[in-house]
């Protein structure tokens, strides 16, 4: 059922690295940590997190999650030339996120608590703010849409949910990624699970003490390499592979062997058609709770060996949940194309318990393939194999 | 695809068979104002053991998607190529309005993890991966009235390119005091809790319902098959099941459907009003089919003269048509054909 090539024909991306393409590579090219207390609300937890600065998030009349989204799908369009060809083609919309799926309004549960009633202000935004649906209602298209809501992983996985309706015919071009805001709610949540660190995280680092979280939007935009010769687009990025594995094991803890993880990378790699000694370098999801590099790092080094060029960019953008998938395939190709990866920011001090170290300084790479993993809470494990031909 | 195993959960209990006593027995009123499931139809320790901490939303699904597995009599085997998807409108929201309450009485820094971790939507899915040890691919899609369609499509999907052999798809959605207090502001509740799905209204009557749904699904037959399914948005089929429950506002558009001299039923009045009810509708068709058997409009008030089913008998049909609208009038529909 493979029906030819998909290729990635553009892309957008806001983080706390920057609020575009250009923004983004100056801020890893600088190795810039935009990390500090929040200010997007009212909280007693003083992590440090890593805000969108800058960023009014609109009129109030969508989630900021909706904003964010909105802002990366413009750039996408225009960077992929669609903006005025929309119209003349099947475009589907699939999108990860974990706060726009969640009535989790304080406020309006807060007064239905105390008085039995509530205005539905934020329920109707809620209503109106299916993160697929408003992005496909926002520019005009009636392909189809599907909001992942699976945790971390989300935006990996819309990308993969992508590729698998190209695969079968039923888009020509889909729009997919993921989008979510920085939220009082999870920061709790998080801090509560006691995985958020009180100082700037340490990916994979000896002495790494927990995540930081973000907020941002990352969306690429692939299609039917037919499709997109055809329209006269140039572009030399495939969408090549994906995998996706669960662990079975626990809800907030990775199994200890990893083999879920290896089995996504494994399936990934076999669609793409590729071994790992073709692998350039990964984006490893690196969120630096000591779980999760533990055991991802362990599978880095049993499947691709210790030479492998490998960093965490969540050390520039924290963990920005389900929109971390769709984020850091932007930095994946943002890697690939530009022949060098950012420092992994954070690292200092091996662990020798992990057996492998991400990159420690602007690193030159060469190669076609690059990997981009997610995990995610109930144990999914996702990833995705990028080309460049 | 092929079904080849079915579980439900939903106000009446557990479990097929309870589905074809209740398709059977027609419409009974609500023990209370929704079509709630009953804390002692999760009660079940065998499947429990992995997941005594987990919440209503989770048990539905996991004893849905558990019951379709042993449905199925497939065996261990499969296991590890055995994907999951589930689709739900709202996801665990009285989790999440249980872990507001702990921020709001207690503060940011004295909340429950384990709260926490239960109201995110995908939990629900792990905990089925966990219970059934399934290593396959496992994701949560969400598009409130056309969810449980888009998890079909993306089933097919993946079941053509081989990402996995055998899939559980389903829904799960859950009726808290606060989505209670929501329907009850944005809709017409019926205050006799009889959901009238041949009315074509401009304003229809809601009577909120929770539960899950869970279909074992694969590309070849096997020993138990009930029947073969396919999510599109048209065609024409034998008979009309329409998902016409008042969730979603104005029904007339189910109208035209009603007026082509097809036969039409609805079991709404059965499960009560949930923007994932197509997966009921799903089940139900998949009985009749499997069992060639009509069953009969648990709710008959028709005044527009519509072909409705109006006896439960044995009679021959090859295909029916599960059709749900959104408040969009975006029209979405699950064939099952025998």
């Amino acid at each position: 059922m493979q029906s030819g090539n998909v290729v990635i024909s553009g892309m957008g991306v806001i983080s706390a690295c920057g609020k575009n393409i250009s923004e983004t590579r100056d801020t890893f090219a600088a190795g810039r940590r935009n990390g500090s207390e929040t200010t997007l609300f009212e909280t007693m937890l003083k992590y440090p997190v890593f805000e969108v600065k800058g960023f009014s998030g609109g009129d109030g009349k969508f989630m900021r999650t909706l904003e964010l989204a909105f802002v990366t799908v413009r750039q996408a369009l225009e960077d992929s030339g669609l903006e005025d060809k929309l119209n003349d083609f099947r475009i589907g919309v699939c999108l990860g996120t974990t706060v726009a799926s969640q009535l989790n309004d304080i406020d309006f549960y807060n007064e239905y608590k105390n008085t039995g009633s509530a205005s539905l202000c934020s329920v109707e935004r809620y209503l109106k703010g299916n993160l697929a649906e408003a992005v496909s209602k926002k520019i005009g298209v009636s392909g189809l849409a599907c909001t992942v809501v699976n945790a971390c992983s989300s935006g990996t996985d819309a990308i993969g949910v992508g590729l698998s309706w190209l695969r079968a015919d039923l888009c020509d071009i889909v729009i997919c990624g993921g989008a979510d805001e920085l939220n009082r709610v999870p920061l709790a949540g998080f801090g509560s699970l006691g995985v958020v660190s009180d100082s700037l995280c340490k990916p994979f680092d000896k002495d790494r003490s927990g995540l930081n979280l973000g907020e941002g939007a990352g969306v690429i935009i692939i299609e039917k390499e037919g499709i997109c010769r055809k329209r006269g687009k140039k572009t030399e990025l495939f969408l090549r592979g994906y995998g996706l594995a669960a662990d079975a094991y626990h809800l907030t803890t990775p199994r200890p062997n990893g083999s879920g993880l290896e089995t996504a990378l494994a399936r990934a790699m076999d669609e793409a058609g590729i071994t790992p000694s073709q692998v350039a370098f990964v984006n490893a999801h690196g969120t630096a709770t000591p779980d999760n590099d533990l055991v991802e790092g362990k599978v880095l080094a049993r499947v691709f060996g210790a030479g492998l060029k490998f960093l965490s960019t969540k050390g520039y953008s924290g963990h920005t949940l389900g929109a971390a998938g769709g984020i850091e395939a932007v930095f994946t190709i943002l890697g690939l194309c530009g022949g060098w990866i950012p420092q992994s920011a954070g690292f200092e001090k091996p662990d020798d318990t992990i057996g492998i170290s991400p990159v420690t300084q602007k690193t030159t790479i060469s190669g076609q393939y690059a990997i981009s993993t997610s995990l995610a809470f109930g144990g999914n494990n996702s990833a995705i194999v990028i080309g460049k031909e | 695809m092929q079904i080849v195993g079915m579980g439900v959960v939903f106000n009446r209990g557990r479990g097929v068979q309870t589905l074809e006593k209740a398709l059977e027995e027609g419409w009974v009123p609500p023990t209370d104002s929704t079509y709630s499931v009953a804390e002692d139809t999760l009660k079940d320790k065998s499947v429990l053991k992995e997941m005594r901490r987990a919440d209503k939303f989770s048990k539905m699904a996991c004893f849905a998607a558990y019951d379709a597995f042993v449905d199925s009599g497939l065996g261990n085997e499969v296991k590890s190529s055995l994907g999951i998807i589930l689709a739900t409108a709202f996801g665990p929201h009285v989790t999440t309005f249980r872990f507001l309450d702990d921020i709001l009485d207690y503060g940011d820094t004295n909340v429950s993890p384990t709260v926490f971790s239960h109201s995110v939507h995908n939990a629900a899915a792990s905990y089925i991966a966990l219970v059934l040890g399934a290593r396959g691919p496992t994701l949560t899609v969400t598009q409130f009235a056309h969810s449980f369609h888009q998890a079909l499509i993306i089933a097919q999907s993946w079941l053509r390119e081989r990402r996995c052999e055998y899939i559980l798809v389903g829904n799960a959605d859950q009726c808290g005091v606060v989505m209670e207090y929501i329907c009850r502001q944005k809709l017409r509740l019926a205050e006799d809790g009889k959901i009238k799905p041949f009315l074509f209204s401009q304003r229809p009557c809601a009577v909120p319902g929770e539960g899950s749904a869970f279909f074992l699904v694969t590309e070849g037959k096997t020993e138990k098959c009930y029947c073969s399914v396919l999510a599109q948005t048209v065609g024409t089929q034998d008979m009309y099941l329409l998902d016409s429950d008042g969730m979603v506002g104005d029904e007339r558009c189910y109208l035209k459907m009603a007026k082509g001299g097809i036969p039409v039923n609805s079991y709404t009045p059965i499960f009560g009003s949930m923007l994932t009810q197509s997966s009921f509708s799903c089940a139900a068709a998949a009985l009749m089919l499997k069992n060639q058997r009509h069953y009969a409009s648990p709710v008959q008030d028709n005044p527009f003269g519509a072909n409705i089913c109006r006896l439960t008998e044995e009679k021959e049909t090859e295909s029916v048509a599960c059709v749900r609208y959104n408040c969009g009038i975006e029209r979405s529909q699950i064939t099952l054909k025998r």
